[in-house]
């Protein structure tokens, strides 16, 4: 095979073949962040854990639940924990330092989500101390927060003060690092009685109850009969609940935001189809440009599938340098962009799958559009290709 | 072992915009061996459609065309690359060169199809290049070279694998007249020094008196043929 032709070929329109790769790399380190953030959205759901339950009103999300339910949650056969979980909506400054912050039970949330593993700080300093908080590693990089420091939070959900917009208090005492791509680690939180004290003696307004109970089955608990237990428990009111997996209720969670993944993997699709374009048209201006010099090579005696194979390969050769440039681009931009994206797709990351995932696709977009050329050039009559002027 | 050239009744016909035209009408011709044709004729009288007939490039409507023991009808596509590869060299009017290609590159380029390892090519091509006097131009792009030197490269990729036929259509078309001589000896030499079966399609009369018989053709049709040796002597 005429393997230096391809080469010279290439580089012999340096601006067009440097262009094409350019665009194909933009366009791969596009379709990586898509597809990262989009497999960052549902890792929530799909590595949720099977062993935990949650439940929620059965009129809403945002309805409290009594604190009452939870000793009568703890009584269900198969239930081992149940934990309080309550949305603080705090902000840091303004509201643009908005991050999530729960207020939960400190004395049982560690044995509920083992996935979190302390990195600075411990655990038991949290536990001990009422005003204290946990954060995420991401978010303490984030604000250059570190253990011992006080974070001031204004709540929107339990306003403080006679204004309602003094600040609460809370003091890192420890920092997590979520050891599964279920858990991000932008979030923040604090003791539930922390609140409750405060609720309790007037210094701050908001609901009563609780927002959701985390249940964590015991060894072998089958979730389905727990979840109707739960729920029949409840069927009576005051407050009739819905208990759901883990995973169904992130499901939930993210499909109030829409479905942000199929957005995603669309815009994905159109990108993939400008690489196609990209790539398709380069080849066939190649094509179209070299029919006499394939006449002549026909007249040489190269047969349609050395020719062919030419074409195809000098498709794929553009596709592999934009792809290899497009991966080191999702790369550099997947670790800048990853405390970001992480916030809200907690299992962002550009990792082996996705670009595999990238590489594979643009690969057989290069192969497709390396046929279209090929099969022109094995069509070509040497006679018509002579003809032809350069 | 020179190669002898033989059509019987070939007929060619191209249809264009509904119309019939009859390029080559029932033809006959025997070429000999370590012979130098020139083929000449009016625009339109089948000269080039004879030359990519005797090349392979095209086939008969009908007829039989044999370039030596083979049957040029007998051989399908893959075969017919095959058998161009090994036994014709093609120079063609201008443009003849891949342009991303040094010279000895281009004329490497049928050395692929030959059994022969990086560093045989490279030789036989630097061989064929200084036998062509353009030794000293290897590395030289087709846009870097003259008009006559672009051809010597295209006569130097025609005989790179040693063919025992070699076609050219209007090799000096676009040549002034001295370098269209230097290169009309030197194919003139091919012939008498390595014996090569050349067939010649030219408009040019001086271009035709190099060749050792000049075939007239005429609406697809044999004319008269002139054997130049005769004059010569």
């Amino acid at each position: 095979m005429p393997w230096k032709l391809l080469w010279k070929n290439l580089v012999g329109r340096p601006v067009r073949s440097a262009l094409t790769v350019l665009s194909i790399a933009v366009a791969l380190a596009l379709l990586c962040i898509l597809d990262a953030t989009a497999r960052g959205f549902t890792a929530a759901v799909d590595l949720a854990a099977q062993n935990r339950l949650v439940v929620m009103s059965q009129v809403s999300l945002f309805v409290d639940l009594p604190l009452s339910y939870e000793p009568k949650i703890a009584q269900v056969d198969g239930v081992q924990r149940v934990l309080k979980f309550q949305w603080f909506g705090g902000f840091y400054r303004d509201r643009s330092g908005f991050f999530a912050q729960f207020g939960i039970d400190a004395d049982r949330f560690e044995a509920v989500y083992p996935e979190l593993g302390m990195v600075d700080g411990a655990f038991a300093d949290f536990a001990r101390e009422r005003g204290a908080c946990v954060i995420g590693k991401g978010l303490a990089q984030q604000h250059g927060w570190k253990v011992g420091d006080t974070v001031p939070l204004i709540s929107s959900v339990f306003p403080r003060g006679q204004s309602g917009v003094d600040p609460w208090t809370f003091t890192v005492r420890a920092i997590y690092e979520a050891k599964r791509k279920n858990f991000d680690e932008q979030t923040m939180f604090f003791h539930f009685d922390y609140l409750r004290e405060a609720l309790e003696q007037g210094a701050a307004q908001g609901p009563p109850g609780v927002g959701t109970y985390t249940v964590q089955l015991k060894d072998g608990a089958r979730a389905e009969p727990v979840m109707a237990a739960i729920d029949a428990l409840f069927e009576h009111g005051p407050q009739r609940v819905r208990t759901t997996t883990e995973a169904e209720f992130n499901r939930q969670f993210m499909s109030m935001m829409g479905n942000i993944p199929l957005l995603l993997r669309s815009i994905g699709g159109a990108v993939l189809f400008a690489i196609f374009f990209a790539v398709l048209n380069t080849m066939l201006m190649a094509g179209r440009e070299r029919t006499r010099d394939l006449g002549i090579m026909k007249a040489l005696g190269f047969g349609n599938g050395q020719l062919g194979l030419l074409l195809v390969a000098e498709a794929l050769a553009l596709v592999l340098c934009g792809s290899g440039l497009g991966a080191l681009l999702a790369l550099a931009l997947g670790s800048v962009m990853a405390p970001f994206v992480s916030a809200f797709a907690p299992g962002f990351a550009v990792d082996a799958a996705v670009l595999g995932q990238g590489l594979g696709l643009t690969c057989v977009l290069g192969l497709v559009s390396g046929a279209a050329p090929a099969l022109r050039a094995i069509r070509l009559v040497p006679v018509n290709a002579l003809r032809e002027d350069a | 072992m020179p190669v002898a050239i033989t059509l019987r009744s070939v007929t060619k016909t191209y249809h264009r915009g509904g119309e019939e035209l009859r390029v080559l009408d029932d033809l006959d011709l025997d070429m000999a061996g370590g012979t130098f044709y020139a083929l000449m004729g009016p625009s339109g009288s089948g000269k080039t459609t004879l030359l990519n007939l005797v090349g392979g490039l095209d086939h008969a409507d009908a007829g039989v065309v044999q370039v030596g023991d083979t049957n040029l009808a007998d051989l399908s596509g893959g075969e017919l690359a095959k058998w161009r590869a090994a036994n014709c060299g093609f120079v063609f009017q201008g443009l003849n060169l891949l342009p991303v290609l040094s010279a000895r590159d281009n004329v490497e380029l049928p050395l692929l199809l030959a059994p022969l390892s990086r560093s045989q090519r490279r030789a036989q091509a630097q061989r064929v290049l200084e036998l062509v006097g353009l030794g000293d131009r290897l590395h030289h792009k087709p846009r870097e070279l003259s008009g006559g030197q672009e051809q010597r490269v295209a006569i130097a990729r025609a005989i790179a694998t040693d063919p025992q036929v070699l076609l050219a259509d209007e090799p000096t078309g676009d040549l002034d007249r001295a370098t269209a001589d230097s290169v009309l000896l030197l194919l003139q030499r091919l012939n008498r020094e390595l014996h090569k079966t050349i067939l010649m399609v030219t408009h040019d009369p001086q271009a035709a008196s190099y060749a050792d018989q000049v075939i007239h053709l005429d609406k697809g049709k044999l004319g008269r043929i002139e054997d130049n040796r005769a004059a010569r002597s």
